[in-house]
């Protein structure tokens, strides 16, 4: 603990006392000046690079998306046996990304753990964003995603026609809307105080604008009553959806009949390596975050960081749990479909891509067992991106292996990415990255008003 | 608006003294007074730009009326109805023409059916005796033919240079190339290049023309039967080629000649053998020895691998066997070697196997049938005669060996093609006139024939494009195609079939014969022919004799000459032992190969055959029966060779032919390989192609098969360029009366480092244990039909689905199945399936509604083969059906599984729970591509599907929408076999069968519920609404054992 700073001598209140979450001997003043800074500064050019090119990306996945709509999904490497690919696998790797932000904010919330109070906003914005990204794949996999509205069911002049309620599409867009609206609200709500402290400092436009986003925020008592039930109340809200959203997305597998997806385990699985994945993606974040803005080192302590890697390994040692057990329920089944399809994935001609997932989510993640490398920067960084390249192939897995061969073996083929793969993949970064830079420098990056309760000053 | 420029003239006051003394600055001032206050609407000129009060109120109200014409409905646009139809045709009622099709090789009858005077579909037609409805994947392939945007549409001149390449083309007018000609044939010196048509009437003008003309006649067919006819002259005494009764034949032996799939006359093969292959004590047993693995091989009992050098010595073994035994008296000849006793161990088999098949031969006598390809020209003289012989000895001639009604060949033609080259070499003919053949693209001494054919005065040419031949001809006047002329034609002999046209020319063609019979008038030789309708008419009715009725002829389409003799027994002809002196030579090598020393075969595919339809998209994209692959023709080679070659699936191998004089070659095997095949093409000078490797199990090892038909160098967009051309492979003999396909000349192959990916549409060939296909053996299907299915404990929690009227299901016998995918092209046609081309084909992309699965079971060495059709099996509880969340695809009150096209969404989600995978998707806007005037050959009763949404097969539920509301018109319940579906139409086995499953008493309910049906992954639960009937192998014991050392 070579950051902490602890003032007291005695060694029964060295023991007993919890290390401080922020660190640096922070006045209040301190701490707003440190995260209003942000968005009050013009930024260095750094920051500038980083935007123009991951802009570029952004415009580069419009354009492959454009090129999709325009003369068809033929143009991925989708086909007959294999008839989801990159933008099934590729939204469901978001949607379990966004796991986290909801997991921290809201279920850590209920449970009182304040150390989330720095990382929150952060994890939040990358589930609002992650959800936004991964929203575009359904979309922009259907064969004629202008008509994609017909998966709603509202009035209409059909019949009136309805949608099919047997589907699990149709429940995960239910899910996933529902998933997004509660998550920005969430968000948004927990922001209003911090855009009162940044209107309350800032001049001319800006002052309009955050004062607008405040909705009249004035700190008073009854201000903060309203606020903080309403906060727990979203808080409870959101607790069911870390489990509802991920698990309704495993049903548009676990219900179908294919072997390799038609499985009970599906829910947790997928719930476990969303929490899993989205940890990941929090901790590779955080650490650009670390690097690019020092002066959040403060609050974003290594301690924060080795709390999430302990979440990191234990999600993954659940996930290889999974990976295990579906193996042994294929045998145990007695059906030799199911059993050919798990044997498949580990030996067959995608073997690659089963022992990259394996080795990227159940293996290395186990290097956590030491304190040294839960606490050391380069080292989880590079284990986050192992997570997000193995949970990514974890989707790769179950869509594509299970596919490509299934019943019937005259109808057995291949999957390849096209360039319009990778670029839907590669491209969808651009648009995460966009939105996440532009929210780094215009919103609250930390909670400033949450952030407060835990620091040094008053206890 | 009125002009009133004059009223200032008319002025008559004056208002001051300065406009009565007409001052300049007043006039002017007053001008614009009179324009502002006087004149009360100005003139057009000077209003530019302003709007006065009157005119705005105009426009005012022209504006709201202009407005208001906006909101108004859609401005009337007179059409006018169809009142004066034609008698026949009923706006979205289908016509059916009774019609031939002949592709060059077979030929059988046909209905054409034909949507507001355009023909749509080819279907079988029942009365006719050969096909008795079943069709062939090619015949429906035809109409494609028809509307093929590169069909020329106009008689065409070909401008030469001196060297008679660098040419222009320019339309001709047919009354000056008319005169050209017949100039030209008045010279004399003039001589016909024909292929071979069996049309009595063609035929007799054609004939009858050359007579008068003194023009010498040619005839050029790279696939024919001469052959078979010769031999049977001198064993027999007359040539012919005789009709072959495999419904009578217990045993059939076929040695190398792949009668299902592409030799002589196939569809009706099918439909033949499949009569007697119902599983029951009198079901017959096929046994093939053959060098590759051919549709005929993949139906056999048993089958056995030789070389092709080995066919005689077999047949011979088999003579000699026989007589050894005792069985049959005949006289050995004395100048031939008797075959060693041991000789059953050329061909790896154990005695105890062979004694079986000499029994069996001798047990089945008079009820066999021992048929011989012709591929090996150079042995297929003694072959055939060695068959005959056997034949005559097993007493099969007369029987299933059926001489009275032989299949019409031209057995006076001369065929000798050097003769005709020579002739034009030494300039003694001066003019030719090519008709129904392309012998620049088949005939294997392709440089020294063009050459000499540069030498000739006057080509002209009939084809319907300007092809490889037609690049050479001074005029190509284009013939009518099939479709569009009036023929008759006799197939068989005594069998006569019309042939109607069903659309006006498309084009400015004319009828071949129409050109005979003008030419002959201008010639002054014959003037008295009328036009070739009327000679064909009359012709007709002179040839067949009383009881004739051309209308009931065109009506039914055809007309028999004592049809109760088809069905009796002949005498047996005497054999002419003289006939066994042209046997000689026999060789006597085991097919144990050194390295090098490869036998290359030539073949032909189901799809593409000889070539001439190969610019019709479905045909290369048909999958090959046997190996799946389309888009391309390859090596195939068997795993043991591959192996030994180290040569992989697609890998580029070059085959040099050395020693021969045939022309300088280059085939490419894909586009990507032209230019590099460009540059080669400068340096060397040696007969070579370059094709891909494809590892073929059953296939004997040390053959090489290349497929033909293939690399059209100028057939069109679709053709060009597709595979390579293997007749430069060929062998000419007989002064090229005959090409061999097998070719005994060394042949040095390179192996290359390039690989191209061939489009199988089958990735895997192995059932993996799971009951897909489920064979058993007559021996326990006799005691137990249903025994080898394992039937699954199935249950379900919730109540079925209701079918209060009709429930349609299915039955396909995979027993009469033989596998050669007449139904593809069938649901093709009917349905608007889509090509996709190779490179989407590669992608697994196929569009095709039903497919044929086949799967190789046992070793690659020796596979036994089967094959599975695959519809949508419209399940109870379909799986596609839940998942999907627009509710595009729902289940009927009749049992279908329905698509809607319009509400699909295309998430594709249907497909991935289809078990089956019969759902294809549009990745593209396949339809927008379908150029014109092809869109013409799409049936309307079918909606073409846009980019984005999900398609299958609908059990044609068009058809049984037609065929109810014409029970409702006629005011009665729908009967058993009103509807028929389209594969289950042109199937020629009849191994598909469709009905109503709530009736009773129909076929479909009865076969449905058979025990030995069984539906395709029982265990799932799906509840298919298609079932399969097991397949059946007529097996010994014995079959499967052969002599242990037999790879080698």
């Amino acid at each position: 603990m070579n950051e902490v700073n602890n003032k007291s001598n005695s060694p029964i209140s060295k023991s007993l006392k919890r290390p401080p979450l922020v660190t640096g001997k922070k006045t209040f003043k301190n701490i707003t000046d440190d995260i209003c800074a942000l968005t009050e500064k013009w930024p260095g050019i750094g920051y500038f690079v980083a935007l123009f090119s991951a802009k570029s990306l952004f415009l580069f996945y419009i354009a492959v998306m454009a090129a999709i709509v325009v003369v068809g999904m033929g143009l991925m490497g989708v086909n007959n046996p294999v008839n989801w690919g990159t933008d099934i696998i590729t939204f469901v790797f978001w949607i379990g990304i966004g796991h986290a932000g909801t997991l921290i904010s809201a279920i850590l919330f209920l449970f009182r753990q304040k150390w989330r109070t720095s990382i929150a906003r952060t994890a939040e914005a990358m589930t609002v964003f992650a959800v936004m990204t991964a929203g575009v794949f359904p979309l922009l996999h259907t064969g004629r995603p202008w008509l994609a509205y017909w998966l709603l069911p509202y009035p209409n002049q059909r019949g009136p026609l309805w949608v099919n309620f047997r589907s699990p599409l149709v429940w995960d867009v239910f899910a996933v809307s529902t998933y997004a609206i509660v998550s920005i609200v969430f968000w948004y709500i927990g922001m209003v105080p911090d855009m009162a402290t940044l209107r309350d400092r800032s001049k001319g436009i800006r002052r309009h604008i955050y004062g607008i986003l405040s909705m009249g925020w004035r700190g008073t008592a009854r201000n903060w009553s309203h606020y903080e039930m309403t906060y727990m109340i979203l808080a409870g809200l959101s607790t069911p959806l870390v489990l509802s959203v991920h698990s309704i997305v495993s049903f548009d597998f676990a219900t179908a009949s294919l072997p390799g997806w038609h499985t009970t385990i599906f829910p947790p699985y997928f719930v476990a390596g969303a929490i899993f994945s989205g940890f990941g993606m929090v901790v590779t974040l955080m650490c650009l975050v670390r690097l690019f803005v020092p002066q959040f080192k403060d609050y974003v302590t290594l301690n924060h960081m080795e709390a999430m890697n302990k979440i990191i390994m234990l999600t993954g040692m659940m996930v290889g749990y999974a990976y295990a057990s579906e193996f042994f329920i294929a045998w145990y089944s007695g059906s030799h479909f199911e059993q050919y399809v798990f044997l498949n994935r580990a030996a067959g001609p995608y073997w690659w891509s089963y022992w990259i997932m394996v080795s990227c989510n159940v293996l290395i993640p186990q290097l956590f067992w030491f304190r040294k490398v839960r606490r050391h920067l380069v080292a989880m960084f590079i284990i986050s991106i192992f997570v997000n390249v193995g949970m990514w192939f974890e989707r790769y897995v179950i869509v594509v292996t299970s596919l490509h061969r299934d019943f019937l073996p005259a109808n057995w083929g291949m999957f390849d990415m096209s360039f319009f793969d990778f670029g839907a993949l590669i491209g969808s970064f651009g648009m995460f990255l966009t939105l996440f830079l532009l929210y780094i420098r215009t919103l609250p990056a930390i909670s400033i008003a949450e952030v407060k309760t835990v620091a040094h000053e008053g206890h | 608006m009125k002009k009133d420029s004059s009223l200032k003239e008319k002025t008559k006051y004056w208002l001051s003294l300065e406009q009565w003394g007409k001052d300049k600055e007043f006039q002017s001032l007053v001008t614009r007074q009179d324009r502002e206050f006087l004149t009360p609407l100005p003139s057009e000129k000077e209003a530019e730009g302003l709007w006065e009060r009157r005119e705005f109120l105009q426009l005012m109200a022209a504006s709201l009326a202009l407005a208001s014409f906006g909101c108004m409905r859609r401005p009337t646009e007179k059409i006018v109805p169809y009142v004066k139809r034609p008698d026949d045709i009923m706006l979205g009622e289908a016509n059916f023409y009774s019609s031939s099709y002949f592709d060059g090789e077979e030929g059988f009858g046909t209905l054409v059916r034909t949507r507001e005077g355009r023909p749509i579909k080819i279907e079988g037609n029942k009365n006719h005796p050969m096909n008795q409805g079943g069709l062939s994947a090619r015949a429906h392939s035809h109409i494609l033919n028809l509307y093929d945007p590169e069909r020329l549409k106009d008689p065409q001149q070909n401008l030469f240079n001196k060297e008679k390449s660098n040419r222009e083309s320019i339309r001709a007018a047919y009354s000056t190339a008319d005169a050209d000609i017949v100039e030209h044939l008045k010279k004399g010196k003039a001589a016909f290049l024909t292929g071979e048509w069996p049309s009595p009437s063609s035929e007799h003008l054609l004939r009858d023309f050359c007579n008068k003309n003194s023009c010498a006649h040619f005839v050029w067919n790279p696939v024919n039967h001469s052959t078979l006819a010769e031999t049977q002259k001198l064993c027999y005494g007359t040539a012919l080629v005789p009709r072959l009764a495999l419904d009578r034949a217990r045993l059939i032996l076929s040695i190398d000649c792949d009668f299902l799939g592409t030799w002589l006359s196939p569809t009706e093969f099918n439909r033949l053998y499949s009569q007697k292959r119902k599983a029951n004590r009198d079901m017959n047993r096929l046994v093939v020895f053959e060098s590759l693995l051919s549709l005929t091989g993949t139906n056999a009992d048993w089958r056995v691998r030789i070389m092709p050098s080995q066919q005689l010595n077999l047949v011979l073994s088999l003579v000699h066997s026989l007589m050894e035994k005792g069985f049959v008296k005949a006289q050995w000849p004395n100048h031939l070697d008797k075959p060693s006793l041991h000789s059953y161990k050329d061909f790896h088999i154990k005695k105890e196997v062979w004694d079986q098949l000499i029994n069996d031969l001798w047990e089945t006598r008079g009820q066999s049938l021992i048929l011989a390809g012709e591929s090996n020209a150079k042995e297929a003289k003694k072959l055939q005669i060695a068959v005959a012989w056997l034949n005559h000895l097993l007493g099969n001639d007369g029987w299933t060996v059926d001489y009275t009604h032989p299949y019409r060949t031209w057995t006076w033609a001369n065929r000798k093609l050097e003769t005709l080259v020579e002739n034009l070499e030494q300039g003694k003919i001066k003019t030719l006139i090519i008709h129904r053949t392309n012998p620049l693209y088949s005939y294997p001494n392709k440089k020294r024939l063009e050459a000499a054919i540069k030498k000739a005065d006057l080509v002209v040419y009939t084809g319907d494009r300007e092809d490889e031949t037609g690049r050479l001809a001074h005029y190509i006047l284009p013939d009518h195609h099939d479709l569009e002329k009036w023929s008759d034609w006799e197939f068989q002999k005594g069998t006569l079939s019309v042939q109607q046209p069903t659309i006006r020319p498309l084009y400015r063609t004319r009828a071949f014969e129409d050109a005979l019979i003008k030419w002959a008038s201008l010639i002054g030789t014959d003037s008295q022919l009328g036009s070739w309708y009327e000679y064909l008419k009359k012709n007709t009715i002179a040839g067949a004799g009383l009881g004739f009725s051309w209308n009931s002829f065109l009506k039914t389409g055809v007309y028999i000459k004592n049809p109760d003799q088809r069905e009796r027994r002949s005498p047996a002809r005497v054999f002419k032992s003289s006939a066994l002196s042209s046997i000689t030579h026999v060789k006597r090598t085991r097919s144990k190969h050194s390295d090098g020393e490869y036998e290359l075969v030539l073949y032909l595919t189901g799809g593409l055959k000889d070539g001439s339809l190969a610019n019709v998209s479905w045909l290369q994209e048909f999958p090959d029966p046997v190996t799946k692959i389309c888009w391309d023709n390859y090596l195939c080679v068997s795993p043991a060779t591959a192996r030994k070659k180290g040569w992989q699936e697609g890998q580029i191998v070059e085959l040099k032919k050395g020693g021969n004089s045939v022309a300088p070659e280059e085939g490419v095997s894909s586009k990507s390989d032209i230019s590099s095949a460009k540059n080669e093409k400068q340096k060397k000078t040696t007969n070579i192609i370059k094709a891909p490797i494809h590892i073929q199990p059953g296939q004997a090892d040390g053959v090489l098969a290349l497929a033909l038909g293939y690399g059209r160098e100028r057939a069109g967009k679709v053709a060009n360029q597709v595979g390579v051309n293997g007749y430069p492979m060929a062998e000419v003999l007989d002064e090229g009366q005959s090409i061999s396909f097998v070719s005994s000349v060394p042949i040095d192959i390179t192996s290359t480092s390039k690989k191209i990916p061939l489009a199988n549409t089958q990735g895997h060939h192995s059932m993996e244990g799971r009951q897909i296909v489920v064979e058993t053996t007559l021996k326990k299907y006799l005691k137990n039909p249903g025994g080898a299915i394992h039937r699954h404990k199935v249950f379900s929690l919730w109540s079925s689905h209701q079918y209060p009227k009709h429930k349609w299901g299915m039955v396909i016998d995979l027993n009469s199945c033989t596998g050669c995918s007449a139904c593809v092209s069938a649901c093709q046609s009917e349905n608007n399936v889509p090509t996709v081309g190779k490179d989407l084909m590669l992608q697994g992309r196929e569009m095709h509604w039903i497919r044929i699965d086949r799967y190789y079971k046992g070793t690659p060495e020796e596979p036994e083969t089967v094959h599975q059709p695959v519809v949508c099996m419209h399940c109870d509880n379909a799986p596609c059906e839940t998942v999907c969340p627009v509710a595009a695809t729902v289940h009927s009150d009749e049992g279908t599984n329905d698509m809607i096209y319009n509400r699909c969404v295309g998430t594709r989600y249907c497909a991935n729970n289809c078990p089956y995978k019969v759902r294809r998707f549009n990745w593209f806007n396949y339809v927008k591509k379908v150029e014109k005037p092809l869109n013409m050959a799409m049936n309307p009763d079918v909606t073409v599907r846009s980019r984005g949404v999900m398609e299958k097969c609908t059990f044609c539920i068009h058809r049984v929408r037609e065929a109810q509301a014409k029970a409702k018109l006629e005011n009665r319940t729908l009967k058993d076999g009103d509807i028929q579906t389209a594969c289950q139409q042109s199937c020629p086995t009849g191994a598909i069968v469709f009905g109503d499953l709530k009736d009773k008493s129909s076929e479909v309910y009865r076969l449905f519920n058979r025990e030995d049906s069984y539906s395709l992954l029982e265990e799932l639960n799906t509840q298919p609404a298609v079932r399969y009937q097991v397949k059946v192998r007529n097996k010994k014991e014995s079959d499967t054992s052969h002599e242990k050392d037999h790879h080698g």
